[in-house]
């Protein structure tokens, strides 16, 4: 079958390019999108941090002490977290009541300090503080 | 094993009692809000969070404890196990569990000593509680007495309430750390504060005492008072050995109890 690849790697078919599964398509340009974006936040935080690899930072725990410490929009951001348990960027969005890209930064700022975990799963990131059966 | 309403339908509220000093009335306000609502029918649970001093196991006089708050908040145990009916205690429709501290002079090291891994993961217990209480078991109330101060264990039940009542009295230095708590704590995690002031001197007959006391405790904190309770010779007499709402329920400081229970009911209401 007929395949080509878009600008992010991801093969589409011919059948799909011709309008059969337009919206399959646009969800697939989305979530694409949406990869690229993180990326780029986490090369704008490495960056700002004069690093150049992505390790998150070991061992940094979310205590209440660090919450005390951390910015004002940011400790929003990882108090949301520690109530929902596991959430992703739109989720911690309607609870902050902030646009989802903007939490999605801070979330993935929270990662490389260490503060939080990330999991993808399928087409959605989930963010938790740790799981209960680590360490 | 408690259940009374349908799971998800419920909407209890967490309080965490507080201050920046010791000795402030914490623990005896926490002991008397949560009976005061047990009288009004309500569901409550109150848990001595003050694992540096706990009191509400000698209060209570429980000895026989299958489980504390510490395992609980150890990982090894559930909190079904650590709760404690003591309804029979209470005259009123409503129930009262409760959750203890460790007493022991062993319990108390080690709780001092946990790291904060240990603190953060307590943080996630203590969160949990408002699905497993609240909403599974339809409790009303969680009541969090804690100990004064910036301490891990009383800022984790900061964070996991919906509501601090700190307790307050009008000893300069209780003021101005009150004052830095308010705004460098409370303010931080945006958690909605309440004032109590405790032991107040001033003429309970008079009206415009109370009015005065009121404007001066406003202009000091700008926050809301939930109640006023006067410097009462009887509480101090009865030297914490029993629930004083329960036992004389016509006493002024039983009212104001009562009152600051429906403040609260009212505004959960609403």
């Amino acid at each position: 079958m007929y395949t080509c690849k878009t600008l992010w790697g991801t093969s589409v078919t011919k059948q799909e390019f011709l309008g059969r599964k337009p919206l399959r398509v646009l969800e697939k340009i989305k979530e694409n999108l949406e990869k690229l974006n993180e990326k780029m936040e986490i090369m704008i935080e490495l960056q700002k941090r004069g690093r150049k690899d992505f390790q998150p930072l070991a061992d940094a725990p979310l205590d209440v002490m660090t919450l005390l410490s951390m910015p004002d929009h940011l400790r929003k951001t990882a108090m949301t977290v520690c109530r929902l348990g596991r959430a992703t960027a739109e989720e911690v969005a309607q609870q902050t009541h902030r646009a989802r890209a903007v939490e999605s930064g801070y979330l993935n700022q929270l990662v490389i300090m260490g503060h939080l975990e990330k999991e993808r799963k399928g087409r959605k990131a989930y963010f938790y503080v740790e799981k209960e059966d680590q360490g | 094993m408690w259940k009374r309403k349908t799971k998800g339908d419920h909407l209890g509220k967490i309080m965490a009692v507080h201050s920046y000093k010791g000795g402030t009335g914490k623990t005896h306000i926490s002991i008397n809000l949560a009976t005061s609502f047990v009288k009004h029918g309500k569901k409550v649970c109150l848990m001595d969070l003050d694992f540096r001093a706990p009191s509400l196991a000698t209060f209570f006089s429980l000895e026989k404890v299958e489980c504390w708050l510490n395992d609980y908040l150890n990982g090894t145990c559930k909190i079904d196990k650590v709760l404690i009916d003591i309804s029979h205690r209470i005259n009123g429709d409503g129930k009262l569990f409760v959750g203890l501290a460790n007493p022991s002079t062993e319990a108390i090291r080690e709780m001092s000593a946990k790291d904060r891994k240990w603190e953060m993961r307590a943080l996630g217990r203590l969160l949990d509680l408002r699905n497993s209480l609240l909403n599974d078991e339809a409790f009303d109330y969680l009541i969090f007495d804690t100990s004064p101060g910036l301490q891990y264990s009383s800022i984790n039940a900061i964070v996991s309430a919906d509501l601090v009542i700190v307790a307050a009295t009008f000893d300069r230095s209780d003021v101005e750390g009150t004052k830095r708590m308010l705004h460098e704590l409370y303010d931080l995690f945006e958690k909605k504060t309440d004032i109590i002031l405790n032991r107040v001197l001033y003429d309970v007959s008079s009206k415009s005492g109370k009015n005065n006391v009121e404007k001066k405790i406003k202009g000091m904190y700008q926050t809301p008072v939930l109640g006023i309770i006067p410097c009462f010779c009887d509480v101090a007499r009865a030297e914490g050995s029993f629930i004083f709402v329960q036992e004389k329920p016509d006493h002024l400081f039983s009212k104001i109890m009562d009152e600051i229970a429906n403040r609260i009911e009212r505004s959960n209401s609403v």
